[in-house]
């Protein structure tokens, strides 16, 4: 259940972000998961309810964005959308495609209320 | 800073709302595993300082990861030093067993947590006696799934997957194979009693990661196990510039 451990590291990243920047209340968190992660989008959810508590976060709701994977096939020499698990070029087949995206998790946006704009 | 109001917040780049509300939106890019990978930077750094070469090994429970570790010391025996990491979520059972063998073994007990991290690692390499040890093992806890998140600072992964596992692992839990860099089948003596075909596992994780290495080995019968020992040490000595250390 890494879940868990990046819940945690979410909170605190969020955390750190929203005082540096002066915020007094977090509105919203949005986290974007690639699919090539494995992680589980309902247990990060889940991990996160608990990770928050007692946090900046503490009642903040989180909006997950799925990232699809794309991939760079040497043998087509174009970027294409992977669906399957195993990275392979849904046109020619080919192995060895440079994933570009959708092997990262990140923070990507928060709603922040600042005490003066 | 802001072009309507230049207040500073958010920097350049980022949009916000003005008027009565206070409401600000704030775009980023953190990776939620960037302290992570900085600390096993660090890991690297503190483990190149001391010519120490870093093994993180892992598999699902089972598959023989103690084991193959038991094979490989004896082994190793009087040609190098070789010292332990030992993660487990709870007991010293597998560090007992290394240790018994005269090895310096540390214990890292992860409590609840399935994987270990970088910083974990790190606190365990300030208890080991570095300058005695020229190939480190960091045995992960068992679990062919989050371990495949965490760079632990080491400078191979290496993952096992065991004959009695299933030959369709590969592909049930690609990252963990995607992470590493090479893969040994394990416990490949008691191949005549079960339907597993090497060669499977072995293509779909080419097809994870093109350059994986692959090894079969027994620690039962000691098949493959100098190969994975002299594979390793070439890359120490790729490493290091050295001969064998």
């Amino acid at each position: 259940m890494h879940e868990w451990s990046l819940a945690v590291a979410l909170v605190g990243e969020a955390e750190a972000q929203a005082r540096s920047r002066g915020a007094v209340r977090v509105h919203e968190v949005t986290v974007t998961v690639g699919t090539l992660t494995g992680i589980v989008p309902d247990l990060l959810a889940r991990a996160y309810e608990v990770a928050r508590q007692g946090s900046l976060l503490d009642g903040v709701p989180l909006r997950i964005i799925v990232e699809e994977c794309r991939a760079f096939c040497p043998a087509c020499g174009e970027e294409k959308r992977v669906e399957d698990i195993l990275p392979i070029c849904p046109d020619c087949g080919g192995t060895g495609l440079d994933i570009v995206k959708g092997e990262g998790i990140a923070l990507t946006q928060m709603d922040l209320e600042v005490d003066h704009v | 800073m802001c072009e309507h109001c230049g207040c500073g917040l958010p920097p350049a780049g980022e949009t916000h709302t003005h008027g009565s509300d206070t409401r600000v939106r704030v775009d980023l890019m953190q990776s939620l595993l960037d302290t992570n990978r900085a600390q096993a930077e660090e890991n690297r750094r503190h483990l190149m300082d001391h010519r120490v070469y870093g093994v993180n090994i892992m598999s699902s429970p089972g598959a023989g990861k103690t084991t193959l570790l038991e094979a490989i010391v004896r082994q190793a025996k009087g040609r190098f030093r070789i010292g332990a990491l030992e993660g487990d979520v709870a007991t010293e059972r597998d560090a007992e067993r290394l240790r018994t063998l005269g090895i310096p073994v540390h214990s890292l007990t992860t409590g609840s947590t399935c994987h270990l991290d970088a910083k974990l690692v790190h606190a365990g390499l300030h208890v080991l006696p570095l300058d005695d040890i020229d190939l480190l093992f960091v045995e992960n806890v068992g679990n062919l799934i989050c371990p495949g998140l965490y760079d632990l600072g080491c400078h191979l992964n290496g993952v096992l997957l065991s004959v009695t596992e299933g030959d369709d692992k590969v592909a049930k839990y690609p990252q963990v194979f995607r992470f590493s860099q090479f893969l040994s089948i394990t416990k490949v003596d008691l191949l005549p009693h079960v339907a597993f075909d090497p060669e499977q596992p072995e293509r779909e994780a080419r097809i994870l990661k093109g350059d994986i290495r692959c090894h079969r080995t027994s620690a039962v019968s000691g098949e493959g196990v100098d190969a994975l020992l002299e594979y390793l040490l070439r890359e120490c000595e790729a490493a290091y510039g050295t001969a064998s250390p």
